[in-house]
């Protein structure tokens, strides 16, 4: 990787007095990095309720039955207690009509936590958070190409968000609440036949809000990536994370309007008498698979992409070399999101496809595994022979490498057509995309976190309680998904509330798992309050020799105005 | 740098260009992926033809007959024969028998598709009770006939030359909106 170095830039300062202050300062905010911190207070906000989802879900398949999830429902719509039902014969339908709307809650938590980790979390973490504050940053820019623009992105997230919680609580399914389809809302269960109610309309105009913010994002970037780079800093010498924003912000411009696309068929089909999911009216159901898959797996390189990005950096910073082979790490990323706009179909294996249509499909599929293969051994030779330093961001990071290796190959296993007849639908889908999403692209995300934490702040975190932190997290998260491989190849079906007995062992080392993780966002909290309490001024470059890269060359935290003297990049 | 502005604003349309041309690329999936089941067989869809083939192969294969009504049409439908033996080229006719056991008068269409998906693009159809909609008054019996041929290709086609069975499946849906309906029924076939 080139070299970056600024002239210091010492001219900018912080102390214009028509700078805003108070609450007008984010509402109304222009300021990328201002509007960063707000994307990261956004994700973390979301991922703590994800996450307190994803736990309730864990406690309910603890054991086999159905243990809180009919109370909950109760609870929560507030339907009668089955105790004051005294005619025994409805007693009975009363008690089967609670559980059976505990297990429609479940699924609404399954669509939930998927929704709100993929939207609401790791995107506004990683692109809207990591991306607006280092992206302009890394390149020497003023601030991003449009910041009112950048404004509207956050601002739309917040309807976006209300309307999924909204959704929750409205009627879905007739006398039940809320989506229960997954994050895939795959017809006819989506559509009027399966969830009458209005719950589905306010997902589906949640999904619409959420893409327009992303959509308006990805033009911001790609505008300030290719306009507004100082001079001397040509693509090739481009810090791999603003690569990798780049290459995201492409997928999400190409692949989010086929979502909403297929979502708007959704709205016009439930709601306004068109006929493009409806068999009954000429319509194919399947079409909204092969339309979302579209969307779907660029969509999954989307969430893993900047974590790609900011892994690099963290390596080479604390292995104190630049990255092996630059260009070839950037060029993995490009070649990983095209070929990610032709597999789509690898998740729809079981639906039909003839024999050489899913040849076509398990080939290109894992081609993906090239490009990636190159990024996995590309970061081990920059840590080979380096000086290395483990600082917290460098656990986190190496922990990233071997969780999404564990996850490539499973994913690799599920490419193959063949064995995929098996585990279609099962846990050990579940295990691998949590293996790359929920313990790859979040150990990436703590990544940044940690290494970025004292230049968004200005103050140290606590060494001692960030490596607590990613202990408790590394040994919760494997032992949550580890063990459901093999609940999947034991053929345990995703999104039930219930299982057969027999699936009971795994299951609850699984729960306990969840629990320990959970204790590690605690962790994770704690240290983070501690670190705005204690205030251990950060220097303008915490970690030596190794950051090369041009926000280390402003001080802790930058200055509300930064470059405007544009550095020059040799 | 006074140039900066007008330079982003024309990233920016070309980046908005390309969404909007992404959402209309979508929307032409719609047709394009009718088109294309209707050229391939993909899925199971049937093929329409003229007429069979001038001669007959030796060769057998079974047919089987379904049918399927939709909760919210009053009608009784069955096929006549469950299954037929058939030469591969040789022109067929099957029956159905449809009857509305409701007290109104209702017009169903009936959606259609094979199974093997592969054997789609070798199923044609000469004449179909599916290719118009039909009405039926309170009580009254309707003898449905389908004409078709198994095309021959079939025996050259490395996924369907080992098909030893094809099942023929009709489900039966109300027509309520007569411009929907006639349209949906253009397009699928």
């Amino acid at each position: 990787m080139a070299m970056a170095y600024a002239v210091k830039d010492d001219h900018a300062h912080d102390d214009h007095s028509h700078d805003p202050t108070g609450w007008r300062r984010y509402v109304y905010s222009t300021n990328h990095k201002d509007i960063g911190t707000m994307y990261l207070w956004f994700a973390i906000m979301a991922g703590v309720l994800g996450g307190f989802l994803s736990v309730l879900m864990r406690m309910e398949l603890q054991q086999p039955g159905i243990q809180i999830f009919h109370g909950l429902a109760q609870m929560v719509y507030s339907l009668p207690d089955p105790a004051t039902v005294t005619d025994p014969a409805k007693k009975l339908a009363y008690e089967q009509g609670l559980l059976d709307n505990g297990m429609q809650m479940y699924n609404v938590f399954v669509t939930a936590h998927g929704l709100i980790m993929i939207f609401f979390m790791v995107m506004p973490a990683m692109i809207g958070g990591f991306g607006n504050w280092f992206v302009p940053l890394m390149i020497g820019a003023p601030d991003m190409a449009f910041p009112r623009m950048n404004n509207i992105s956050f601002w739309l997230l917040i309807p976006a968000f209300l309307l999924l919680m909204l959704s929750m609580f409205a009627e879905g399914p007739s006398g039940m609440y809320g989506v229960g389809g997954g994050w895939t809302i795959y017809p006819p269960l989506s559509s009027t036949a399966g969830t009458p109610g209005p719950a589905m309309d306010f997902a589906i105009l949640s999904i619409h809000l959420a893409g327009a913010s992303s959509i308006l994002g990805a033009i911001n970037f790609i505008t300030t990536i290719f306009n507004m780079r100082a001079p001397g800093m040509t693509l090739h010498k481009m810090p791999l994370f603003v690569w990798s924003v780049l290459v995201t912000v492409f997928l999400l411009l190409l692949s989010l309007p086929v979502l909403a696309g297929a979502i708007t068929m959704l709205l016009t089909d439930r709601n306004f008498g068109t006929s493009f999911f409806v068999p009954s009216k000429g319509g194919d159901p399947l079409l909204f698979q092969h339309l979302f898959w579209f969307f779907g797996h660029p969509e999954v390189y989307i969430l893993i992409l900047p974590g790609f990005g900011i892994i690099s950096q963290v390596i080479s910073t604390f292995s104190k070399k630049p990255v092996f082979g630059y260009l070839g790490m950037a060029y993995a990323m490009v070649a990983i999101g095209v070929v990610g706009f032709v597999v789509w179909a690898h998740h729809m294996y079981t639906v039909g496809l003839d024999a050489d249509t899913q040849a076509y499909f398990v080939a290109a599929t894992m081609i993906i595994a090239v490009p990636t293969g190159v990024k996995i051994f590309s970061w081990i030779a920059t840590m080979w022979g380096g000086s290395i330093d483990f600082r917290a961001p460098m656990y986190w990071a190496i922990g990233f490498i071997f969780l999404f290796t564990v996850g490539g190959v499973t994913g690799v296993v599920l490419a193959n057509a063949g064995v995929d007849r098996t585990l279609h639908h099962t846990y050990y889908v579940v295990a691998h995309f949590h293996y790359v999403l929920s313990l790859g692209a979040v150990f990436a995300i703590f990544a940044g976190w940690y290494y970025w934490f004292p230049k968004i702040t200005g103050y140290m975190y606590s060494e001692r309680i960030a490596k607590l932190h990613f202990w408790v997290t590394f040994i919760g998260v494997n032992i949550v998904f580890f063990p459901q491989h093999f609940l999947g190849l034991a053929g345990m079906p995703r999104r039930y509330a219930d299982y057969p007995a027999a699936y009971e062992g795994w299951n609850r080392v699984s729960s306990y798992g969840s629990y320990i993780s959970a204790v590690g966002v605690l962790i994770f909290l704690y240290g983070m309050v501690s670190a705005y309490l204690k205030k251990v001024k950060a220097p303008d470059n915490p970690w030596g020799v190794g950051a090369t890269t041009l926000e280390w060359t402003l001080s802790s935290p930058p200055p509300f105005h930064q470059f405007s003297t544009l550095p020059v990049i040799k | 740098m006074a140039a900066l502005p007008s330079k982003n604003l024309r990233v920016a349309l070309i980046a908005a260009g390309v969404f909007v041309g992404m959402i209309g690329l979508s929307y032409a999936a719609v047709p394009f992926y009718k088109a294309f089941c209707k050229a391939t067989g993909f899925g199971g869809t049937t093929q329409r033809a003229e007429k069979a083939p001038d001669k007959a192969t030796d060769q057998f294969i079974m047919v089987r007959f379904d049918a399927n009504t939709s909760s919210g049409l009053p009608w009784e439908f069955h096929p006549r024969q469950n299954v037929m033996k058939v030469k591969i080229g040789e022109q067929n006719m099957a029956y159905y028998d449809a009857r509305n056991i409701g007290s109104n008068t209702n017009t169903g269409t009936a959606v259609f598709n094979v199974s093997p998906a592969s054997a789609g693009a070798f199923f044609d159809k000469i004449q179909c009770f599916c290719f118009t909609k039909q009405t039926l008054k309170a009580g009254q019996a309707e003898e449905l006939p389908v004409s078709f041929f198994v095309d021959p290709a079939l025996l050259d086609d490395a996924d369907a030359r080992n098909i030893k069975e094809i099942t023929l499946s009709y489900t039966f849906y109300p027509a309520t909106d007569p411009a929907v309906q006639s349209k949906s029924v253009a397009n699928s076939n």
